[in-house]
C-alpha cells in the first residue's frame, strides 16, 4: 500500500523533473574557424549554421577565429585558451594540417570532443570530420573548366593557371588534386600561386600571371578572396572573353560576376549545412552516438544559366536577416 | 490455513476501491478533457492562420493598388505606349514619382516599369523606369521573366500575377529578396505594352511569420500555390535539406489539419490558403505545448489521488480498527477461556453485533462454568454416597453376627460350613469394596445378592429361604453396585426376622420397555398405611446429603433414601424406588432403573 504510494510520488516527482531538467544543462562549446565571420560570406554562413544548430540542440556556443587564416600560430593560441575553458565540445576548422594536431590531442585527453569542419587534420584525432568532399569539388572544377574551355581553346593544350591560396591547409591540398585528376592530360598547369587568402595578393598574382601568359586559357581560383582578386584583374585586363575563371564559393559580388561573364562556373559549398551538421554531430557525440566519421556536405556548380534557378537561389543568396 | 486479519482485508478493499474510482474517473475526465483542449487548441491555430492570411492578402491587395495607382498615371500611359517617342525628362519625372512611392512606403522594395521588347527595339534596359533614382538596370537582366505571365494576367484585367519569394536582380549588383507582383499594361488597340512590377520586401513577410510565438517550439511557414516554400523560420535548414515538411500532404489539403511528428514530439499542421495568392498558410503548434493545460491537470490530478488514496488508507485504517478491536478483546477472553479460566466477565467496550455477540459468550461461557460446578458437586455426592453405602454395608451387626456364626459352627465341629461361610463373607465383601468400578453386571449383582443371602442363611437357617431370578437377558445389563443388596438386607431384618415362621425373600429382575424393574419382596410382616406412608414421604424428601443417619424403625430408614438418592443421581429423577407393602403379607421393594447394555459406561 505504502510501495504504492509512494511509486505514485516518484512518478509526479520525475514528470516534473524532466520539466525542469529542460531548462538546464546547457552544454558549452567552441567554434573556431579559419576567419572572422564578419569579413567573409562563407565563414558567416558557417556561423549561422552552428548558432541555428547550437539554437536547436540547446548549446550555448561561441564563435572564434584569427584576424586571417594564414595566421595558424594566432589559431593554436585561440584553441588552447578554448580547451583551458574545459567546453563540452569544439568545432574546429584547422587552418593547418600538421601544427593543429597537437593541441587537438590534448584537448581529446581531456575528455574534449573534437569535430572538425570545413578543413580537417592530417591525423585522425578528431572525432567527426564534416566538410566538402574537395578532391570532388576540384574534379568539379576541373569539369567545369574543361567545357568552358572547350570554345576558348583554338589548338593544342589550354594553359590554365591554378591560383590557390594557404599552402598546407586540408581544403586547398583536395581542391588542387581534384582538379589536376580531372585536368589531368587535358590542359597545362602553369604552376600554382598561393594568395593567402587575401585578395589584394591574388590581384597582383593574377596581374602577374596574365602578362607572363598571353595565351592562357583559363584560370581556377581555389577561395572566395582569391577569386575575388582574380576576377578583378581579368576585368582590368579586358581579356574575360578569352581566359575562363572558374571560381570557389559564392557571395553577392561573385554572384554579380557571374552575371556578367567574368566568372564562368563557381562551386559552391553549402557552409550553413557545414555548421549546422557540425552540431547534430556534436550532439550526437554528447549522447554517446557512434558518430559518422566523415560528412560530405556537398558542392553545386554554378553559372549564370543556373544561379536564379529556385533551388540555387536560395543557396547562393542569403535570405535577408538570416 | 493463514488467518487474514480483518484490519488489513478491510484496508485493502477500501485501497483497491479508491484506486480503481480515482483511475476511472481520471482516464475518462482526462480524456474529456485533452479533446477539448485539442478541439479548442485546433479552432484557435486555424483562427490564427486565417488572420495571417487575410494580412498577407492585405499585403498584396496593397501592391496591386499601387500598381494601380502607378498605371492610372497619365505619364506613365503615355510613356508606355512609346517609349522610344520619350525624353530623357520624362523618364525621370516618371522616375521620381515611382521613386516617391518606394520612399512613402519601405516595405516596397521596388517599382518597375518595364515596356514590351518589341516597343523599345530589343534595347529594354535602357527604357526600364526604376524607382531607385540614378541605379543602374541590369544590363544582364532576363526580361523574358514576368512577360508571358504579365500578359496574361493584363488580359484578364483584374488579377495581378503574384510570384514566390525570389531574387530581385533588376537592378545591377542588388540581390534582395523580394515577392513581386506583375500587372501587364494593354493599349487601346488591344496590344500588349508592358508590364508594371511592384517588389514587396521579402522582411516584411519574414517579420510577420518570425516573430509569431507559438509555444516555445511552434511555427509558421508559407507555401506558395507550387509547393515552394515562401516562408519557413528555418529556411536555410529546409533549403540544406536538414529539414523537411509534409509538403505534397499540405498541397493536397490546401486547407485543415494534419497531424506530424518531429523528433519524436506530435506536431499539428494547421493550413489556410490565401484567397489572393494561393498561399498556403501553415501554423504548425506542438502538441505537447497546446496540451500543456492537460499536463498540469495531469499533476494535480495525481496529486488529488494520492491525497485520497492516503487519507482513505487513514479513514479505513480507523473504521477497521473500530471493527477489529472489540473483536480482538472477544478473541482474547476466548483464549483465556481455552486455557480453563471460566472465572472471568466477557465485557468488550462497543455498541454493536459484536457487543452482543460477546455477551452471548459470556453468558454461555457462565453457562458451562455453572455446570462444571455442578458436575464437580455431584461426583462429590456421588462418592459421599458410595461411601455411604459401603459403611452400611459394612453393618457391624451384621459382620459380628456371621462372625457369632462361624464361631459357633466351628466349636460345634462343624468346620466344612464355618469355611463355607467364611468364604462367602470374603467373597461377599470382595466384591462389594472392589472399587473397581460403580458400575457393574446384573451377573455380578446376582452374584453378590447370592453372596450376601447364603451367609444370612447361614445364620437364619431354615426360617430363612429365598430366590433370585433375572430374566437372562438382563444378565448383561448395568447397574449401580450396593443397590439391591441394601433393599434385601431390610427385607430380612425388617421383613422376615420380625416373624414367627420361616419366611422368603424374592428378588426378580426384568425387562419392561426401555427400562429394568428389579422387586424385592419378603412375606414378612408388612408395614401398616402409616408406617409405608412415612417411608414414601422419606423417598420424595429433598435429598439430604449429610444427613444423620436415620432411625432403623423406618425400613432400612437412610439407607433406602441413599438408594433412591444414588439412582436419582445417575439415572434422574424419573428413575427411583417404590414401595408396596400389606401388613402380614410382606412388604415390596421396587426398583427402577433404566436398560443400559454392557460396554456402555
Amino acid at each position: 500500500m505504502i510501495a504504492l504510494a509512494l511509486a505514485a510520488a516518484l512518478v509526479v516527482t520525475l514528470a516534473f523533473r524532466k520539466d525542469s531538467a529542460h531548462a538546464v544543462g546547457r552544454e558549452k562549446v567552441v567554434a573556431i574557424f579559419k576567419t572572422g565571420a564578419g569579413a567573409n560570406a562563407f565563414w558567416a554562413a558557417v556561423g549561422d549554421g552552428v548558432e541555428s544548430g547550437a539554437q536547436d540542440f540547446g548549446f550555448e556556443v561561441s564563435i572564434r577565429a584569427p584576424r586571417d587564416e594564414i595566421y595558424v600560430d594566432e589559431q593554436i593560441g585561440i584553441l588552447r585558451e578554448a580547451i583551458a575553458q574545459k567546453p563540452a565540445a569544439i568545432v574546429l576548422a584547422a587552418a593547418d594540417i600538421h601544427r593543429l594536431v597537437e593541441p587537438v590531442r590534448d584537448a581529446k585527453a581531456l575528455g574534449i570532443i573534437v569535430v572538425c569542419v570545413d578543413s580537417f587534420l592530417e591525423s585522425e584525432d578528431a572525432d567527426a570530420k564534416v566538410g566538402t568532399d574537395n578532391f570532388e569539388a576540384g574534379q568539379k572544377c576541373g569539369a567545369a573548366l574543361l567545357r568552358d574551355l572547350r570554345a576558348a581553346t583554338r589548338d593544342g593544350k589550354p594553359r590554365v593557371a591554378v591560383m590557390s591560396y594557404v599552402q598546407g591547409s586540408s581544403t586547398a591540398i583536395g581542391r588542387e588534386s581534384g582538379l589536376r585528376d580531372a585536368l589531368a592530360d587535358k590542359a597545362d598547369l602553369v604552376g600554382t600561386s598561393y594568395s593567402s587568402s587575401d585578395g589584394l595578393i591574388a590581384y597582383r598574382q593574377a596581374k602577374e600571371i596574365l602578362a607572363r601568359e598571353p595565351a592562357l586559357a583559363g584560370i581556377a581560383a581555389l577561395n572566395l578572396p582569391t577569386t575575388l582578386g582574380a576576377a578583378r584583374a581579368l576585368v582590368e585586363s579586358g581579356r574575360q572573353a578569352e581566359v575562363a575563371l572558374v571560381a570557389f564559393d559564392n557571395s553577392p559580388e561573385v554572384m554579380r560576376l557571374i552575371e556578367r561573364g567574368v566568372i564562368r562556373d563557381a562551386i559552391v559549398q553549402k557552409p550553413f549545412n557545414m555548421g549546422y551538421i557540425s552540431m547534430e554531430e556534436v550532439r550526437g557525440l554528447l549522447a554517446g552516438k557512434r558518430p559518422k566519421p566523415y560528412t560530405n556536405t556537398g558542392s553545386v556548380d554554378v553559372d549564370k544559366a543556373n544561379m536564379f534557378d529556385p533551388e540555387n537561389q536560395k543557396l547562393l543568396f542569403p535570405v535577408a536577416g538570416q | 490455513m493463514r488467518i487474514r486479519r480483518i484490519q488489513s482485508t478491510l484496508v485493502r478493499a477500501f485501497a483497491l476501491i479508491v484506486v480503481m474510482t480515482i483511475a476511472l474517473l481520471g482516464a475518462v475526465s482526462l480524456d474529456f478533457f485533452r479533446n477539448t483542449l485539442v478541439d479548442s487548441a485546433k479552432q484557435s491555430t486555424m483562427q490564427f492562420a486565417a488572420q495571417l492570411s487575410r494580412i498577407v492578402d492585405n499585403y498584396i491587395t496593397y501592391m496591386n493598388d499601387i500598381a494601380l495607382v502607378v498605371m492610372e498615371d497619365e505619364d506613365v500611359r503615355a510613356y508606355m505606349a512609346a517609349p522610344a517617342a520619350s525624353s530623357e525628362r520624362d523618364r525621370s519625372r516618371i522616375a521620381l514619382f515611382l521613386g516617391s512611392i518606394r520612399e512613402v512606403r519601405k516595405d516596397i522594395d521596388g517599382v518597375f516599369l518595364v515596356p514590351s521588347p518589341r516597343a523599345t527595339a530589343g534595347a529594354t534596359p535602357a527604357y526600364v523606369i526604376a524607382s531607385s533614382p540614378g541605379a543602374k538596370v541590369n544590363p544582364d537582366y532576363d526580361f523574358g521573366r514576368f512577360a508571358s505571365a504579365s500578359v496574361a494576367a493584363g488580359l484578364r484585367g483584374d488579377s495581378p500575377f503574384v510570384s514566390s519569394a525570389h531574387v530581385e536582380n533588376m537592378i545591377d549588383g542588388r540581390y534582395p529578396w523580394v515577392i513581386s507582383l506583375v500587372r501587364g499594361l494593354v493599349g487601346g488597340d488591344g496590344s500588349a505594352l508592358g508590364y508594371i512590377q511592384v517588389d514587396l520586401n521579402y522582411a516584411i513577410i519574414e517579420d510577420l511569420c518570425k516573430d509569431i510565438q507559438l509555444g516555445s517550439s511552434g511555427y509558421v511557414f508559407i507555401l506558395d500555390k507550387t509547393g515552394d516554400i515562401v516562408y519557413h523560420p528555418r529556411q536555410q535548414l529546409i533549403y540544406g535539406n536538414l529539414k523537411t515538411e509534409r509538403i505534397p500532404e499540405l498541397l493536397a489539403l490546401r486547407e485543415g489539419f494534419l497531424t506530424s511528428e518531429v523528433d519524436g514530439r506530435d506536431i499539428l499542421y494547421t493550413a489556410k490558403s490565401s484567397g489572393r495568392t494561393g498561399w498556403i498558410i501553415v501554423v504548425v503548434p506542438y502538441f505537447s505545448e497546446l496540451l500543456a493545460g492537460s499536463r498540469r491537470a495531469i499533476y494535480t490530478f495525481i496529486l488529488l489521488a494520492i491525497l485520497c488514496f492516503t487519507v482513505s488508507v487513514f479513514v479505513s485504517s480507523f473504521v477497521s480498527v473500530r471493527i477489529s478491536r472489540p473483536i480482538e478483546a472477544l478473541r482474547r477472553s476466548m483464549q483465556e477461556v481455552e486455557k480453563g479460566n471460566f472465572d472471568m466477565d466477557i465485557t468488550v467496550e462497543c455498541s454493536n453485533e459484536v457487543y452482543q455477540l460477546a455477551r452471548d459468550c459470556d453468558i454461555a461461557v457462565k453457562k458451562v462454568r455453572d455446570l462444571i460446578e455442578q458436575n464437580r458437586k455431584d461426583s462429590e455426592q456421588r462418592r459421599l454416597l458410595e461411601l455411604r453405602a459401603l459403611q452400611a454395608q459394612i453393618n457391624p451387626h451384621f459382620l459380628y453376627n456371621t462372625l457369632d456364626s462361624i464361631i459357633w459352627m466351628v466349636e460345634l465341629g462343624e468346620n466344612q460350613r464355618a469355611i463355607e461361610v467364611t468364604s462367602n463373607l470374603a467373597r461377599f465383601f470382595r466384591l462389594g469394596i472392589n472399587r473397581g468400578s460403580e458400575i457393574i453386571t446384573i451377573r455380578t449383582e446376582i452374584e453378590y445378592l447370592e453372596t450376601y443371602l447364603s451367609i444370612q442363611k447361614t445364620r437364619y437357617k431354615d426360617k430363612l429361604d429365598y430366590e433370585i431370578s433375572f430374566q437372562p437377558e438382563l444378565y448383561g445389563s448395568r447397574i449401580l453396585k450396593l443397590l439391591v443388596q441394601p433393599l434385601v438386607e431390610n427385607a430380612i431384618y425388617h421383613g422376615i426376622k420380625n416373624k414367627e415362621s420361616p419366611g422368603v425373600v424374592r428378588v426378580y429382575g426384568e425387562k419392561e420397555g426401555e427400562a429394568m424393574i428389579i422387586r424385592v419382596s419378603d412375606d414378612g410382616v408388612g408395614m401398616d398405611a402409616e408406617r409405608l406412608d412415612a417411608l414414601r414421604r422419606s423417598l420424595s424428601d429433598p435429598p439430604v446429603y449429610e444427613a444423620e443417619a436415620g432411625s432403623e424403625a423406618s425400613h432400612g430408614g437412610v439407607g433406602v433414601r441413599n438408594v433412591q438418592e444414588r439412582i436419582s443421581l445417575y439415572f434422574g429423577s424419573e428413575y427411583g424406588l417404590a414401595f408396596e407393602s400389606t401388613p402380614g403379607a410382606g412388604t415390596t421393594a421396587i426398583v427402577r432403573i433404566p436398560l443400559v447394555e454392557e460396554s456402555e459406561p
